[in-house]
């Protein structure tokens, strides 16, 4: 999924720059959030990468507000979750047909680590909610 | 912006060096080293296409990223093969296996090869 260009007509200075680029990254993984309902392959895969999108963002510019590194923490182990998912995906692609045991653990470990990552997302949710930071609030 | 300047200088230079470690000695750590690094940098250009003037850099750098997905590809699936094979089935797997390494040789070369000629120097 290629990643939405970002208008940032006017900004000159670095605070802006972090407030508009993480909110067009946020409203991205907003928008894909339905691949992990479906959790189907391609959905999880897109949201995984808007998710790393925004995490870089937030990691970047975690030194206007500490706040963001807790949610680019939790982020990371959002996209660790949905990697172990996808690396599943990949293999059972080409699995032979006669490791039926092999390919319920990986069926099961993928489901598994979609579980996790649908609990970290949750918990993602309600640590945005609290933040208090009047700037980072009105970009959340 | 200084502060955008001196972001992208960095990052660039810290591309730079992951880029000679693995060209250096490829393995799976430098793979992945060189591989975050890129993609962090990449995720920098795109967020601020806006107001910098570095479309040839930001192509680059996409490049790199290409030239090791497939090595990338190759080691983790063969990881998870490796490990999460049932022990009832491993005779089963040993074809796939095998293709795997050879694919994961052949990938790590390759993507040596395409790194060996770019350059992220400011």
């Amino acid at each position: 999924m290629k990643a939405g260009r970002i208008d940032l007509e006017g900004v000159d200075d670095v605070r802006e720059l972090a407030e508009r680029v993480v909110a067009t990254r946020l409203r991205e993984a907003h928008a894909l959030t339905s691949g992990l309902d479906r959790r189907d392959k391609q959905g999880l895969h897109d949201f995984r990468i808007a998710c790393k999108r925004l995490r870089y963002a937030l990691e970047r510019f975690a030194a206007l507000d500490q706040s963001l590194e807790a949610i680019a923490q939790r982020l990371a182990a959002l996209q660790n979750a949905l990697g172990e998912a996808h690396d599943r995906d990949m293999l059972l692609a080409i699995l032979p047909a006669a490791m039926t045991a092999t390919e319920r653990r990986l069926r099961s470990d993928r489901e598994a680590c979609v579980d996790r990552a649908v609990a970290n997302w949750t918990e993602l949710q309600q640590l945005m909610q609290a933040l208090d930071s009047h700037r980072i609030a009105m970009v959340l | 912006m200084k502060w955008l300047t001196k972001t992208i200088h960095r990052e660039q230079h810290a591309l730079e060096r992951a880029r000679r470690r693995f060209v250096r000695k490829p393995n799976e750590r430098r793979l992945h080293d060189v591989r975050t690094t890129d993609r962090r940098f990449l995720s920098l250009l795109e967020d601020v296409a806006g107001i910098s003037e570095s479309e040839r850099l930001r192509r680059r750098v996409k490049r790199a990223a290409a030239a090791t997905d497939a090595a990338r590809d190759a080691t983790i699936v063969l990881r998870l093969l490796e490990s999460s094979v049932d022990g009832s089935e491993r005779s089963f797997a040993r074809p796939l296996l095998e293709r795997l390494y050879q694919q994961e040789r052949i990938a790590t070369r390759t993507a040596s090869k395409e790194l060996r000629r770019m350059r992220f120097d400011p």
